[in-house]
């Protein structure tokens, strides 16, 4: 398992550089433009699909062949996915949160409930990229499973309707903290569903 | 023991069809695998790394269930496939540190070696490698974790003929140690034919023979006459036969065809041909 770790960082070194200068840009303009929504939502949605883009490489230098001659589990190979998931999403959060910090108390008055409300907001954003494309991608391939994914974002969009139109947002927003437990407990639990699920699809999958 | 042992082994996709194939590969030897492009060759290769789901069938690998006991029984396999799978942006140094992290025998000394006999840079990406040089790779992958048992599809092709020659002297100096085998499979037959103990025909994914390279060769013969003489050879002697209009050629059976026949030596590559193309 170190090994294959330590081959999806040497790839991320190599293919992600695109990703940490567009990841400094956005949280600049984030930074100093008066808390511009996108820019610091975009970083950490990117940063968990970079997974997804890791997996392209994969299936096209046939590595996904070339591990099975390894002596690595194919859960191994998933998990090692859902790790490099974590640790992109998680360091990304971490940036974002830390330049939300700053800027509160620079520009802003601190405060404690937009601080979680954000700390949430990014949290989810960063894990429900690889938690809804993964097992699309472990069972059908990273081309089908990218057009399902599409789809899948239709759908969340529909529901985020449907959520606002009901005023979940608004208390969302305003840091209710039995909801925000629920959101953040539903979205741990749903990573490692989604984990599962990954690990059953890929087992199953002829290479 | 048996290095490998593979009974009624089926495997239905569209359009192919592997046949309850049954191969026996004892320890310390090397068997070819000869076959044309979509005989089976690589299904065989892959259901015994089980990448894929068999119908039906049993392999026993180094005296393990292959299903029961895979992941331990990859510490002893060194396997190199058709296409190597090593990602592209990796140098030789970086594939090192990987599998120094995967194999519980891996040696940099032994990897480190190879790399230098196949003259090999170690700050080149895998991208930028010829395809001789990118087999040559995995062939030291394979080779530096103290494997048991090397799996090699194709692994040959795509290799200019001294270096071709040079990996398979390699190759015999692995099956030195009693322990050691190998099973190869390759479209070079004259390959297969300097280093294997048994060969094996596959044709449409059925097994046509498998035996020892020294009998087949002892055993059949090639016999050039006449299309009016052939007609008077017993017709059980001959395998297969190619007629034209300046004489016949057959594949004979030497015990079969009685005295009074002159019967030239037989290629391992000829007597494929023959029974694939030729028979009947």
């Amino acid at each position: 398992m170190k090994g294959l770790l330590l081959k999806d960082l040497y790839l991320a070194a190599r293919y992600c550089r695109a990703f940490l200068i567009l990841e400094i840009v956005f949280l600049t303009v984030a930074f100093f433009g008066k808390a511009n929504v996108f820019f610091i939502v975009y970083p950490t949605l990117v940063a968990g699909i970079l997974p997804m883009s890791l997996l392209s490489y994969d299936e096209r230098d046939k590595w996904n062949q070339y591990c099975e001659t390894l002596p690595c589990s194919r859960a191994q190979v998933v998990s090692v996915k859902y790790i490099i998931g974590l640790l992109f999403s998680g360091v990304t959060w971490l940036i974002s949160m830390t330049a939300t910090v700053v800027r509160m108390v620079l520009f802003d008055s601190f405060s404690i409930r937009e601080l979680l409300f954000w700390g949430e907001i990014l949290l989810v954003l960063g894990v429900i990229g690889p938690m809804l494309l993964l097992p699309f991608v472990f069972k059908l391939g990273v081309e089908k499973g990218r057009i399902l994914f599409y789809v899948m974002i239709g759908l969340l969009c529909a529901i985020s309707v449907v959520v606002n139109s009901v005023g979940l947002q608004t208390s969302i927003a305003s840091g209710n903290p039995l909801l925000l437990t629920i959101i953040a407990a539903a979205g741990i639990l749903l990573y490692l569903l989604s984990w599962r699920l990954s690990i059953m699809f890929y087992k199953q999958r002829e290479l | 023991m048996n290095a490998l042992e593979i009974s009624n082994l089926s495997k239905k996709y569209d359009g192919f069809y592997l046949d309850h194939l049954n191969l026996t590969l004892p320890q310390g030897c090397v068997l070819g695998l000869v076959g044309e492009n979509g005989a089976g060759k690589s299904t065989t290769m892959k259901l015994i790394l089980d990448m894929i789901r068999r119908d039906s069938g049993s392999i026993t690998v180094l005296g393990k269930d292959n299903q029961k006991h895979l992941q331990s029984l990859k510490q002893d396999l060194g396997v190199v496939l058709d296409e190597v799978g090593i990602p592209a942006c990796l140098t030789a140094k970086q594939v090192g540190k990987i599998m120094r992290h995967t194999f519980d025998r891996w040696n940099d000394a032994v990897y480190a070696s190879y790399l230098q006999k196949f003259s090999l840079p170690t700050d080149k990406p895998f991208k930028e490698l010829s395809r001789g040089m990118k087999m040559k790779l995995g062939l030291a992958v394979a080779l530096s974790h103290d494997p048991k048992m090397l799996l090699l599809d194709e692994a040959t092709s795509g290799l200019d003929p001294v270096i071709r020659d040079e990996v398979i002297d390699i190759f015999s100096e692995f099956t030195r140690e009693e322990s050691h085998s190998i099973l190869i499979s390759s479209h070079i037959v004259s390959d297969l034919e300097k280093i294997c103990d048994y060969i094996a025909f596959l044709h449409k994914g059925k097994l046509l023979l498998c035996e020892e390279k020294d009998r087949l060769t002892e055993q059949y013969g090639i016999l050039q006459c006449s299309q009016a003489e052939l007609m008077q050879v017993n017709e059980k002697a001959i395998i297969g036969k190619k007629l034209s209009p300046y004489g016949a050629q057959a594949l004979v059976r030497r015990d079969r065809i009685g005295p009074g026949w002159s019967v030239r030596q037989v290629s391992i590559e000829e007597i494929f041909i023959f029974m694939v193309k030729e028979n009947g």
